[in-house]
């Protein structure tokens, strides 16, 4: 049951940034709902994936290949291409706050000296923030290389 | 689909390719990956009735190539960024559809529609809120509490506002990205000197996810891992400056605040 409201709080959170994200990249209006879902659906569907002990690199690779694969019917259907959907949908997963960390520790380092703490502060952050990203892009990239090979999805 | 191309006159092959031609220019400005640029514009060329397009994608122009019969025409244009925009992007799909069902069968019929495409803006106080409750939402996905939330709320949507009057005067995006990055984090520091809520550090690194260039950074992958490298690595370039002119923007504030975001 908390497990439960923790998956809607954390779904009803990503769909907002989903949205936000959408308008700033001007997808039309009749599409965002699908967005949301996306966004909705990526974030929360990870922190379960975290919750039964997935590393968060791999629980984000298949969230995506996951989102990838979803709206390449969605986007047969609506004869949009997909980035229109999937891009908005991962902004919820982008590792902000391990970017943030990363260049916090860099900075402090710069400006108070190299202690081992910082050192392990921002390396570990950095990491996690690239595979992350990598996890986030290839994931998308899924269907378009393994099933669609040369061909136009829409 | 015709194998050979059916015999165009120079002129017609002419006008095909300057149809073809903006196509792609259209397409690169909108902000969409090269595959698609690439794809688009050929599948628009096939139905026009060219034997083949060929066409090299670069940062700052397209050059497309049509073949027809032994002659070949080369145009190239300049592209200038006009900013990510997914409708535009739609509606040239939506033109390649057509053409392809053989609703718009001459070069004149798909310029016409290309020109009527007028890029389709959001009402800008729409998105001032939005954003400010995009990064809100985000501080609470990080672990804030309501404090945390409303101030991240209201740095952002300052901080999206700024952006926005910035992105207006035409400035370079580098000089939006620090302005933005240092108005929102000085206001989220005041959670921090103020001592609102639990963690008041995490409004201070939610609030500047509204920089996040997460177009540049998924399609540079995209382009990398599909083998277009020269628009990868230039896409992969343009998100790391402009990640590192927030940094410039985010340290000025802490700077002069005097409050560090967060102790390792």
């Amino acid at each position: 049951m908390e497990l439960l409201r923790a998956i809607v709080f954390d779904a009803f959170w990503s769909a907002i940034p989903a949205v936000g994200f959408a308008m700033i990249f001007a997808v039309p209006p009749r599409m965002l709902k699908y967005c949301a879902a996306g966004g909705a659906f990526a974030h929360s569907f990870r922190m379960l994936q975290i919750h039964f002990g997935m590393p968060i690199e791999w629980a984000t690779f298949i969230t995506t290949t996951l989102i990838g694969l979803i709206f390449v019917y969605v986007s047969r259907r609506l004869l949009a291409p997909r980035p229109v959907f999937t891009v908005a949908s991962i902004i919820p997963m982008i590792p902000g706050k391990f970017a943030f960390n990363t260049i916090i520790a860099v900075l402090s380092m710069n400006s108070g000296g190299v202690t081992e703490k910082l050192l392990q502060a921002s390396i570990e952050n950095g990491l996690k923030t690239l595979f992350i990203l990598f996890a986030l892009c290839f994931g998308l990239a899924v269907p378009s290389l393994f099933i669609y090979r040369n061909r136009p999805i829409v | 689909m015709l194998e050979q191309g059916v015999l165009l006159s120079r002129e017609e092959q002419t006008k095909i390719t300057r149809v073809l031609v903006r196509t792609a220019q259209m397409l690169a400005q909108c902000g969409a990956e090269s595959r698609l640029i690439e794809q688009t514009t050929c599948r628009v060329g096939a139905a026009l009735g060219v034997e083949s397009v060929e066409m090299a994608i670069s940062p700052s122009a397209v050059v497309l190539t049509t073949l027809n019969h032994g002659s070949c025409i080369t145009t190239t244009r300049r592209i200038h960024e006009l900013g990510i925009n997914m409708h535009v992007l739609c509606a040239i799909q939506r033109i390649c559809i057509l053409s392809e069902k053989r609703l718009l069968t001459t070069a004149d019929d798909i310029d016409k529609h290309l020109t009527e495409i007028k890029p389709f803006r959001y009402n800008r106080w729409l998105v001032v809120c939005m954003i400010g409750l995009s990064c809100g939402a985000f501080s609470l996905l990080f672990g804030g509490d309501w404090p945390v939330f409303f101030t991240t709320c209201i740095a952002s949507a300052v901080g999206m506002f700024v952006r926005q009057e910035i992105a207006h005067r035409h400035f370079s995006p580098l000089i939006n990205f620090a302005t933005t990055a240092f108005i929102a984090t000085s206001i989220a520091s005041m959670a921090t000197v103020y001592q609102w809520g639990e963690q008041p550090y995490l409004a201070m690194a939610a609030c500047v996810l509204l920089l996040v260039p997460g177009f540049p950074l998924v399609n540079a992958l995209f382009d990398m891992v599909k083998g277009y490298f020269n628009m990868g690595l230039a896409r992969w370039g343009t998100a790391t400056l402009l990640t590192l002119s927030a940094t410039a923007g985010i340290v000025l504030a802490m700077k002069l605040t005097g409050v560090w975001g967060w102790n390792p």
